[in-house]
């Protein structure tokens, strides 16, 4: 080893820093992060060239400057390595908290598609979807899918557009209408469809007294319990059955390509708008945390409670910095969240075919819907207070995973639709496609601490599996079978 | 929401809210606030608010139980005297299940 103590201490502070700054710098499409990493850790090779490997642990990094016999072992690189082990087992920690909700909102979806015929008949069509997919050739197919994905999208961009604009006038009571509308929505008129789907598939006799007071009594506790207080299993549990609510109507009422296409213009869509500098999620984050607020509660499902207590209890003046910045964070994905929500009640609305005063009243709806899928845009944020060293107390109570309802939307809407051929092999490839996605986004929410999109991974994991299962496996196991040959 | 966190007053007003809300014939709020408030009300140290916190869900518990109770035997009775109710039976039924082949 050439190097003096002082410059190895040096360096590790660089390195410090440039690990901090990794977080705070400008997010970047996955790819390009990737490629900053290996870059930083080529760099950062490149500069400690002595030291052999370049692993920026800080056991590394200390034992090297222990080597240096003249200064003692700055003590800062410890400290940080245990945080950042800290961190990586709290995300652990949460990663699992996210697999129960994640995993259980595609089993509600896959129960109900199994079970309950209407979900997988195609019939009525989304507005947002004109072309139907009606001809035998596979050309007009993919360009009538392509076509139904695109005006999607450009809804949706639309009224992400439109939400950022209300946002940032403070149009709050706008915002938070469209919200409550939406959820009523969904709580009311497509919970109604689905008991009466449910109901008939399973051939229960039910009257309407009976239903109404339960339908006010479902409904009216999940309005409490997603805009107000409540206790925090029950709102989980409600913002679940929305988003498996939301994935179903998706599930049925979009054409049968265009909801694959749909899939991957949508994490495509989600990857521009939380990663790019300009993208329209961003803003709307970097705006909320300009402004210390919290996040819509109705659009993220969150595995601690700390957000709700950030979202209900104005900080109090004297409270530090780190709390204020995450409610922030949560609002970005809420709008996102919101906006799902608002396409979802849009969209059912569109989809349901209801008659000419519905749809009247549903066209003002249909801007909401586009909101709404804007959701997908949703990020995964794992909050944790910046400096967490300073604040232990604190730190627990605060850290927590927030997964946008978008995701949780059309994560089952894949694994749904996956379902909706009736084969397990499919239908199961898919799931853990998405969950594999999915901690490799937290593993990267991890890395690089800031707010990543949820979609993109798990959604090419998603359909990479469903193809390759249906077109490869699925014959392949079917010929094995048949020649009775075992592997 | 965090009970924990919240000051005994806000507990109480909490409390309140969700049973004078339960009265709009919302019983599964009542439950809900029997559930959520039954161990600020019976199983934490005393304090000054949980007389009354007590009351409220014991109330909210017992109007749940009713309610739950009432709605059982409605749906007994109408599904038992369907036929015999003859057109009115009809009309308020919403699903008539399938017979089976």
């Amino acid at each position: 080893m050439s190097d003096t103590g002082s410059e190895s201490e040096i360096e590790e502070a660089t390195e410090h820093t440039a690990l901090m700054d990794g977080h705070i710098a400008e997010a970047r499409p996955d790819r390009e992060i990737a490629e900053r990493i290996a870059r930083k850790r080529k760099t950062k090779s490149d500069n400690q060239q002595s030291y052999g490997s370049v692993e920026r642990t800080e056991g590394g990094a200390s034992g090297a400057a222990g080597t240096s016999a003249s200064n003692p072992p700055p003590p800062q690189p410890p400290a940080d390595a245990q945080i950042e082990e800290l961190e990586l087992k709290y995300g652990a920690r949460h990663v699992i908290k996210l697999f129960v909700p994640v995993t259980l909102c595609m089993l509600v979806v896959v129960a109900t598609i199994s079970s309950i015929n209407f979900y997988s008949v195609k019939d009525v069509y989304l507005a947002y979807t004109p072309f139907h997919e009606e001809s035998p050739y596979a050309v007009t197919k993919v360009w009538n899918a392509l076509a139904n994905s695109m005006i999607l999208l450009s809804v949706i961009a639309l009224m992400t557009v439109l939400l950022i604009v209300l946002y940032k006038k403070r149009c709050y009571k706008i915002i938070h209408g469209w919200l409550i509308l939406s959820s009523l929505m969904l709580l009311f008129l497509f919970s109604y469809l689905y008991i009466e789907e449910a109901l008939r598939a399973y051939n229960i006799p039910m009257d309407y007294i009976t239903l109404v007071f339960v339908m006010w009594n479902f409904g009216g506790m999940g309005m409490i319990v997603i805009h107000w207080k409540g206790p925090l299993r029950l709102q989980q549990a409600y913002l679940i059955f929305i988003a498996a609510l939301m994935a179903l109507v998706f599930i049925k009422y979009l054409p049968e390509w265009t909801t694959w296409a749909v899939l991957a213009v949508i994490s495509i869509w989600d990857l521009i708008a939380v990663l790019t500098p300009k993208g329209p999620l961003r803003i709307l984050v970097e705006t909320a945390q300009e402004r210390n607020e919290p996040i819509f509660p109705a659009l993220i499902y969150s595995s601690t409670v700390m957000y709700c207590l950030a979202a209900t209890t104005p900080p109090p003046p004297g409270e530090p910095r780190a709390r204020e910045l995450r409610p922030l964070h949560p609002h970005g994905r809420g709008t996102a969240d919101e906006r799902r929500a608002a396409r979802e009640s849009g969209g059912a609305g569109d989809a349901a075919g209801f008659d000419a005063a519905w749809q009247a009243r549903a066209q003002q709806q249909r801007r909401l819907r586009v909101d709404s899928s804007q959701p997908p845009r949703y990020t995964t944020r794992l909050e944790r207070s910046p400096a967490p060293a300073q604040q232990p107390a604190l730190d627990d109570e605060e850290k927590g995973v927030k997964l946008g309802l978008g995701d949780f939307i059309f994560y089952s809407v894949l694994v749904g639709k996956a379902s909706s051929y009736g084969d397990w092999n499919t239908t199961l490839a898919c799931f853990v496609a998405i969950l594999i996605g999915l901690c490799l986004t937290l593993l990267l929410l991890a890395i690089l601490k800031k707010a990543l999109p949820a979609l993109p991974i798990s959604i090419t994991f998603g359909l990479i599996f469903y193809f390759a299962t249906r077109c490869v496996v699925k014959p392949f196991a079917d010929a094995l079978a048949a020649e009775q040959v075992f592997i | 929401m965090d009970l924990t966190r919240l000051p005994n007053d806000k507990k109480l007003q909490l409390c309140r809210w969700y049973f004078k809300v339960g009265c709009l014939l919302l019983p599964f709020v009542w439950a809900v606030n029997a559930v959520w408030f039954f161990k600020e009300a019976f199983m934490k140290p005393p304090y000054d608010e949980q007389k009354q916190i007590k009351k409220y869900v014991v109330m909210s518990a017992t109007g749940a139980a009713v309610w739950v109770a009432a709605l059982a035997v409605w749906v007994t009775v109408f599904q038992l005297q369907r036929v015999a109710w003859g057109p009115t039976g009809d009309s308020l039924s919403f699903i008539v299940p399938l017979g089976r082949a």
